[in-house]
């Protein structure tokens, strides 16, 4: 039989005003296992923890119901109170009986028995329930990275800088990512390579991190604390090892004209290549589908000329597998284009924009390039077909941005600033000329951001007109721009010579098949789903995984450095214990009884159970039954109530448990 | 081959259609018997009386010669596979004999994991309908004594099998007897329905049949005989006996490949494939689902849409 | 308002199966919030809507409950993301089966409230009240609980080749 002590609480009158807490108590002492039952006017207080502590050693109680307000309250509290009485604090539970009792209903006669009844209920709850430990899972105190933009980079440092070990993985050839591309950041106008390489230098230097670049997350397994991570190098062509960056293949390489990514297709590289001069590492590349080596057998220019002999034509892709306790996702974004969409890709294309067919009407990322002094045309704004200087631009924001008719309906937060900021780069550079922007709103929430914009307006002289175009269309030298000015009334038109689009901001190519690999969660648009909108905003509902940058949604910079120095500290608290401690409410299964259906591991949400073979002493396979990794666990349940034979229980929920409540209704 | 029967009561399955798919499940179990493709063959052997047939595994070639497929094959072997129940598999990959139903519960326990396609080589049968309970053992197959359940058959050519035996012979036309039975309980007033099947769960008697003979009723414990908690009286009294029928038509529910065998077997004359039945068109008409056309990786009730039907959550 | 002014003749038992982090919050709410309900719910927590079987429910109503509620979070909040998209399957199927052998499925009704409605929680607890207290008892569980299998037995009695003697019968009424 129980020792079942329970503690009514009168909570000054907000209980005892409409339920007859005397009655409760004495009522609750006449439920069979129930060894002392009293009411006190303040359980949460120092002397009602007190009287509960002393009457579990006195009358030897085994489990403890305090009927007064919500756990949601005071649970934490009671657990702590039993525990220190030498209870198992999940041999306490708390009957709700303030806001699930005398705060809803009038009727004293009618709220007492309520009470009563919700007191028997946790009693017999109570009678059922098992000792629970928490679990404690080992960490390894190392991380991964993957992406290296600058949300990485920050990651990747701050982790480092606490004195983790970090493995950033980047799948281009150099990390720097989008903010390497950036001409000018807003709202200060400085320069983003000078800010952003020097971070770059301190990953490559930093004695505690691990680069890979060229490489890519093949697959994970494991879970928080545990996880372990295959990475796929992908053939360089060039040994790492060996190459001492010198760039003498890159200068004697046959092959100059392919257009260059960095530039967004406006420069030009060669075969063999680093992405841009301050690229990290300095180790270059081959593009097999561009060398002329790999695509016809004759050259060989770049092997022959490497000193250190790095250059490896055999070279294939290579796995490793990188134990780590915590993965923060930081894999960026790409740019949404005007270009004609495959068929049944839920994006819409821009016809009457030209579908991106007029050369001249370029997207944010390549005015960047144009403006930057590393740029192909040295920093001045040359247009892409003829080299000539525009006189006239015109900037469109919420390409594609806010149009739910082209499949998108979120604001992508970052072009509003870029648009006012490329107007003042035109202005600063083209004195001559006039910069033009449709817009639907200016928004510029952010430190220093609104004066920012109205400087582009007020003295930039950039001309903003509120409306949207309808149309763009090649005649002769110019391009015409069609558009309405709402605020006016009127249909403008303007024959501009150069047009940028502010396009949207969208997830990463891959995003959704990486989030599958990692066994997180991502939205419609691919980006990937925080644990929680307002309070979770950096961690996964994953554990154990965090999320830093554009890839959880659009961010400017300064978000993303914070998003990702959050991450890290997250990071960090995991890493500050040996062991990590978790909430005991995991499932469990019985393997005696277990048939190895798998309906539990078709249901769980987190991933969680594996297959597990049983075999006997000799080795042969008995049967196959479903483990469930307390780890990974988040004790929904769900498997249980799929599991036809309840051969996997969650403990804290036993079907004991919720019977023996249902029993006593 | 045989003509396709017209609808007419007096329209048959020929006996001799029943003997050429015996003479090519013969001759195929006779193959994969002596080339070692398989340990043993599950399949029918003439019973004791004349005209019946029971289920038996063979091992030799010489046994395969007796194998028969006749309208008193009407067992589901696929049961004879599953480890709880007779667990045949231990002794290396098996042939079994399977009609259109019984190939539904084999791609169930496929997708269940509890057998592996490389491990069976599936002799089907085009099968042409087997009897019903009432059914003389020395007839024709004929719409008056055909089983109830091949009255809606769907799945009279088999897919997916290793060999199949026979071709194309069917009754057509055959009232839906079933789908009929359904639709006029689910018009009845909802006290009637209350009273129809309370009329029929208060007869059970408990003897477990029905669960003995599904394919999918593999359960080393059943939660029904769990009495730590008890959620079903397992005494035959009608309180539990209702309880019992609703779990096992729940637990079935997107599982059941419709094979009838519970309610053949059932000495109560229970219509329990009538809540199988119920379910699988509930699955059907809300997820647009059918069990056991092929191993599917999940079943209904273990997948969802985020924009499943919720019209009746307020 | 609400019901405890009056006094009526028949109080049903209502049983509501709720998951913590929403619905469990929202009754919690309409607490804090002192809104006002009939007195009839009890309320047990599930961590989540997708560990309530439907067991459970079964067995409620064979326990003597007149209406049973099972709530939890609106599709998208579930705390253990999918949760609440298997129960949505799992309760459609388990309806369809119950309205099939006959129950009332006006005594039971599935809701998402979050914690943030604690007034949608008041009325989906007062709807459901007072619905089933229109109803009356929920009797054809409860009396399942009292019958024995020979009563069916008895109805047989005219029926050809059923063994009724009046032995068995004297039998029968004693226990």
């Amino acid at each position: 039989m129980s020792r079942i002590g329970v503690f009514v609480c009168h909570c000054g009158e907000n209980i005892s005003r409409t339920v007859d807490v005397e009655q409760v108590a004495s009522a609750a002492g006449e439920i069979p296992g129930v060894a002392y039952a009293c009411d006190y006017k303040y359980m949460c207080s120092d002397p009602g923890q007190n009287l509960l502590k002393k009457a579990v050693a006195e009358h030897k109680l085994d489990g403890v119901v305090v009927a007064a307000c919500s756990p949601r309250m005071h649970e934490k509290t009671f657990r702590k109170a039993a525990s220190a009485a030498g209870l198992n604090p999940y041999l306490c539970d708390m009957a709700n009986i303030r806001e699930h009792c005398s705060w809803v209903h009038e009727d004293k006669k009618l709220a007492t028995a309520k009470a009563s009844d919700i007191v028997k209920l946790m009693v017999e709850r109570v009678k059922k329930g098992k000792s629970l430990a928490p679990i404690t899972v080992p960490v390894t105190k190392r991380a991964l990275v993957i992406g290296g933009g600058i949300a990485g980079i920050q990651a990747a440092l701050d982790i480092a800088d606490a004195g983790h070990q970090v493995v950033l993985v980047e799948r281009e050839p150099s990390i720097g990512g989008h903010m390497a591309q950036l001409s000018e950041t807003f709202p200060t106008l400085d320069c983003s390579q000078c800010i952003m390489t020097p971070k770059m230098v301190d990953v490559a230097n930093h004695p505690n991190i691990t680069l890979h670049t060229y490489s890519e997350i093949e697959k994970v397994e494991g879970y928080i604390g545990n996880f372990q991570v295959t990475l796929k190098h992908k053939a360089r062509s060039v040994d790492e090892s060996k190459c001492t960056g010198c760039g003498i293949c890159m200068t004697k390489c046959p092959k100059k004209k392919i257009p260059n990514e960095f530039d967004q297709g406006h420069g030009l590289r060669t075969a063999i290549y680093v992405p841009f001069p301050q690229a990290v590492p300095n180790t270059p590349v081959i593009d097999r589908e561009n060398c002329t080596m790999f695509q016809s057998g004759k050259c060989g220019v770049c092997a022959k000329v490497c000193g250190p002999g790095a250059v490896d034509y055999q070279q294939e892709d290579r796995f490793s597998v990188e134990a780590v306790g915590a993965v923060v996702v930081a894999t960026g974004f790409k740019l949404y284009s005007i270009d004609r969409k495959p068929e049944g890709s839920p994006i819409q294309g821009y016809g009457e924009f030209g579908y991106g067919a007029i050369p001249d009407v370029i997207d944010g990322m390549t005015f960047e390039r144009l403006a930057s002094a590393s740029g192909p045309t040295g920093g001045k704004i040359l247009r892409p077909s003829d080299g000539k200087e525009p006189k006239q631009v015109v900037f469109i924001q919420c390409v594609g941005s806010r149009a739910r008719e082209k499949g998108i309906s979120y604001c992508s937060k970052v072009c509003c600033m870029y648009t006012a900021k490329h107007t003042m780069l035109y202005h600063h550079k083209v004195h001559d000329g006039q910069a033009y922007v449709f817009f639907m709103d200016a928004r510029t929430p952010g430190k220093g951001y609104d004066e920012f914009w109205r400087r582009a307006v007020e003295e930039e002289e950039a001309v903003y007109i509120r409306g949207m175009v309808s149309r763009l269309y090649q005649k002769g030298e110019k391009i015409v721009v069609m558009g309405s000015d709402i605020q006016v009334g009127v249909q403008v038109e303007i024959e501009a010579d150069l047009v940028v689009l502010a396009t949207a901001v969208q997830a990463q190519d891959g995003a959704d098949l990486l989030a599958q690999k990692l066994g997180i969660s991502y939205d419609k648009y691919n980006f990937y789903s925080e644990a929680h909108a307002k309070l979770k905003p950096v961690e996964c509902a994953t554990a154990g995984i965090y999320l830093a940058g554009a890839c959880q949604g659009p961010k400017d910079i300064p978000d993303t450095v914070s998003q990702a120095s959050a991450a890290a500290a997250k990071v960090m608290t995991l890493f500050s214990k040996d062991q990590l401690e978790r909430d005991p409410v995991v499932a469990k299964v019985n393997e005696k009884y277990c048939v190895g259906c798998l309906a539990c591991k078709k249901v769980c949400p987190y991933g969680a159970v594996e297959e597990k073979e049983i075999r006997d002493r000799q080795g042969n396979l008995v049967k196959v039954v479903a483990y469930v990794n307390p780890g990974v666990c988040g004790g929904c349940g769900t498997c249980q109530a799929t599991c036809p034979s309840k051969s996997v229980e969650l403990d804290g929920y036993t079907d004991e448990q919720i019977m023996a409540m249902i029993e006593s209704l | 081959m045989n003509a396709k029967a017209n609808k007419n009561q007096s329209s048959c399955i020929e006996p001799s259609y029943y003997q050429a798919v015996t003479q090519a499940i013969r001759t195929q179990a006779v193959q994969v018997l002596k080339d070692g493709t398989v340990a043993g063959v599950v399949g029918y052997l003439p019973g004791r009386r004349k005209g019946t047939a029971r289920p038996a595994l063979i091992t030799t070639p010489e046994e395969a010669e007796k194998l028969i497929f006749s309208p008193a094959c009407v067992n589901n072997l696929s049961v004879y596979l599953t480890k709880s129940k007779k667990g045949v598999l231990k002794q290396g990959r098996i042939g079994i004999v399977a009609k259109g139903c019984d190939m539904r519960a084999l791609a169930g326990l496929m997708g269940e994991s509890q057998i592996k396609r490389e491990d069976l080589f599936i002799i089907a049968v085009d099968c042409a309908g087997v009897y019903g309970s009432r059914a003389e053992r020395s007839e024709s197959v004929t719409e008056a004594n055909i089983a109830r359940k091949c009255h809606e058959c769907t799945v009279h050519h088999p897919e997916g099998a290793d060999f199949v035996a026979g071709a194309a012979t069917e009754l057509s036309g055959l009232t839906p007897l079933e789908a009929e039975e359904m639709a006029r309980i689910e018009a009845l007033p909802q006290a009637e329905r209350w009273a129809f099947w309370k009329e029929h769960f208060s007869r059970c008697i408990r003897c477990m049949a029905c669960r003995q003979v599904c394919p999918f009723c593999y359960c080393e414990q059943c939660l029904c005989d769990k009495n730590r908690p008890q959620a079903v009286e397992n005494s035959p009294r009608p309180a539990g006996n209702t309880a019992w029928h609703i779990v096992r038509a729940m637990h079935l529910a997107g599982r059941c490949g419709g094979c009838a065998e519970c309610e053949r077997v059932c000495p109560m004359d229970i219509p329990l494939n009538l809540l199988n039945r119920r379910m699988a068109k509930e699955l059907k008409e809300l997820y647009d689902y059918e069990a056991g056309l092929a191993p599917a990786e999940k079943g209904p009730l273990n997948q969802y849409k985020e924009d499943d039907d919720q019209s009746f959550i307020k | 308002m609400h019901a405890e002014a009056k006094q009526h003749d028949f109080e049903p038992k209502i049983v509501a199966f709720v998951c913590t982090w929403c619905t469990y919050a929202g009754a919690d709410l309409a607490g804090t919030s002192r809104m006002q309900y009939p007195a009839n719910v009890r309320v047990l927590k599930f961590p989540c809507t997708g560990r309530i079987d439907p067991v459970f429910i079964l067995r409620a109503f064979q326990k003597g409950a007149d209406g049973v509620l099972v709530s939890g979070c609106h599709p998208g909040d579930c705390h253990y993301m999918a949760g609440n998209f298997h129960a949505r399957r799992r309760f459609a199927a388990f309806r369809a089966l119950l309205d099939f052998v006959g129950v009332d499925l006006h005594r039971l009704q599935f809701s998402w409230v979050s914690a943030a409605e604690g007034g949608k929680w008041v009325e989906v607890v007062t709807e459901l009240t007072e619905r089933v207290r229109a109803m009356g008892p929920m009797l054809e569980f409860k009396s399942l609980e009292h019958e024995e299998q020979w009563s069916a037995f008895q109805a047989m009695a005219d029926v050809p080749g059923v063994v009724n003697t009046p032995e068995l019968k004297e039998a029968y009424d004693k226990i």
